[in-house]
């Protein structure tokens, strides 16, 4: 038995379900092409759309010396962060019930929450490399401006995001526990987010009411935060309004999910429908 | 109690009634009225072979994910070498392993070895050990040719040799099985059984307890005998013990007899 340290085995588990995830990936070689000319295709067609969209309110609205297509094309990159937070630990889950890996993965000496981390780690890592083949479609053929941003600035927003993100997801997956399917906890937060988030415009062109509910979306302050490191230059001093957002959201959101997701698993455990789906 | 892998006192299980519109809404958090299991208390030693047997819906898979912390009892106390599984959960899933009859229970792109390496990975075994004791186990269970090839392309009864791996991977001090061999066809069973015998019931010394319809692996198998009905345990002792107690010649005619006296009890 190994006798390292508790966190050294936990790193060593997420690593080996990374590992497991690319694998199955990689056996299907195909769906890399496929998702390298989806890209192509969305980054095409966000910049005819821009060209057609030219109204006065909007270029008002955007942050100066942005263009509609770069303000839009990080929107669209970046929000797809939020979905797979909010879809990968209930996907994981559900898939781990129907290939029925579920029970022989909680009968190890491993924690559900541990299992559907590192089940969560590969689908961030291919967002990942999804958001760059975007944005290097993007630069390549129509302009969208890479020099000069803030990396670094971009992924500690990006890091601060997943944590605010994710606490959502496990809220989520807390649902799927005890609901089995119709996962409403992700089609409001996802709804209501790609309305007031400022995924395809600026939330100053929403009324008053809606900029105020806005603020109570974490993508809101990830966009906003990504943006600035990428378009704007930002420097780390001025991201911090959005880095501080998406903390305090992960610091709420991640122990209120954990609490209300260890009760829905324990109570699956009573009533039996751990599972079921 | 050092000498027991298992100790049962008292253990009841009910769940909620199923609920369908309005009702499933608050199903999670329903009374829990339906009895699964009645007072269920078991005794095994170490290194003993327990069968659990009873009609479909008698509570062995029940009692069986009881014991592998997957369910938690409503009443009563249930330990694997004397750590409760509802209050050590973790300790108790070291001391187990666990292997169902079905036989989508890996991920079947994976190669047998990635699924050996990730599970054992998954017990806190280092790449190192798993590495070793995979070596170890090829033998007896005769996964050479297996190892490097996607499980999908195994057959039912390979797959079940490797999830016997698989549950043996981390040396468990007992092992539970929930109709390891439902979905082998008769010769794959039987091969299935002789195996179990040679490798775990004879060589390691495992305490195995097992779920199982068929009579014959039972008698085969077992030491002891649990009969389920209806939740409640009607008799646990040997074969022998069983027979000589309701006075019938085969297993079946006994388990016939226990079964019918209980209903008319329960009437």
């Amino acid at each position: 038995m190994n006798d390292s340290p508790k966190f050294v085995l936990t790193i060593r588990k997420l690593a080996l379900m990374f590992r497991r995830d690319f694998t199955v990936a990689r056996s299907y070689r195909f769906a890399f092409l496929i998702e390298m000319f989806q890209a192509l295709f969305g980054s095409a067609s966000f910049y005819f759309l821009s060209r057609f969209v030219q109204s006065p309110t909007l270029q008002k609205s955007l942050p100066p010396g942005t263009t509609y297509f770069s303000f839009a094309l990080v929107g669209i990159a970046f929000f797809d962060y939020l979905s797979v937070a909010l879809s990968t630990f209930d996907s994981s889950l559900q898939e781990a019930r129907q290939n029925g890996t579920l029970e022989n993965l909680l009968v190890t000496q491993t924690s559900l929450p541990v299992i559907l981390a590192g089940s969560s780690i590969y689908p961030f890592a291919w967002m990942s490399l999804h958001t760059a083949i975007y944005l290097g479609w993007g630069a390549i053929l129509f302009g969208f401006p890479l020099q000069g941003a803030n990396w670094l600035g971009a992924l500690i927003v990006l890091a601060a995001s997943v944590l605010a993100f994710s606490g959502l997801g496990i809220l989520s997956a807390g649902y799927l526990l005890i609901f089995k399917r119709g996962n409403p906890v992700n089609w409001v937060i996802l709804g209501l987010s790609s309305v007031v988030g400022g995924m395809m415009y600026p939330i100053s062109v929403l009324p008053k009411w809606l900029q105020y509910v806005a603020r109570l979306t974490p993508v809101t302050y990830s966009l906003e935060g990504m943006r600035a490191a990428i378009l704007n230059h930002a420097t780390l001093r001025e991201l911090l309004p959005s880095i501080a957002g998406l903390l305090l959201f992960a610091a709420i959101l991640l122990p209120v999910s954990f609490g209300i997701f260890s009760w829905a698993l324990r109570r699956a455990k009573i009533t039996g429908t751990l599972t079921h789906f | 109690m050092e000498n027991f892998a298992l100790n049962l006192e008292n253990v009841e299980k009910y769940f909620p009634a199923g609920a369908s519109g309005w009702r499933a809404f608050v199903y999670p958090v329903s009374q829990l009225t339906v009895p699964a299991l009645r007072g269920i208390s078991i005794d095994v030693k170490k290194g003993e072979t327990l069968a659990v047997v009873g009609a479909n819906g008698a509570g062995k898979s029940t009692l069986l994910r009881i014991l592998t912390t997957l369910l938690i009892p409503t009443r009563g106390h249930a330990q694997v070498c004397g750590f409760d599984v509802s209050k050590d959960p973790a300790k108790v899933r070291l001391q187990i392993g666990y292997h169902t009859g079905g036989d989508a229970c890996f991920y079947s792109r994976l190669s047998a070895r990635e699924n050996l390496m990730l599970f054992a990975g998954l017990n806190n075994l280092s790449a190192r050990d798993a590495s070793q004791r995979i070596a170890e186990l090829t033998e007896p269970f005769h996964l050479g040719d297996l190892l490097e090839r996607q499980v999908r392309t195994l057959s039912t009864g390979n797959i079940h040799r490797l999830g016997l791996a698989r549950a043996m991977m981390h040396r468990p001090s007992v092992l539970i099985l929930d109709e390891p061999t439902r979905s082998l066809d008769p010769l794959a069973a039987a091969d299935f059984r002789r195996f179990l015998l040679r490798e775990i019931v004879g060589a390691h010394g495992t305490t195995l307890i097992f779920a199982s319809h068929t009579l014959a692996e039972v008698e085969q198998l077992a030491r002891r005998i649990a009969v389920l009905d209806g939740g409640q345990l009607l008799a646990c002792d040997t074969l022998d013990g069983i027979k000589t107690n309701t006075g019938a010649e085969t297993l079946e005619k006994s388990l016939e007899i226990l079964t019918r006296h209980a209903t008319r009890e329960i009437k």
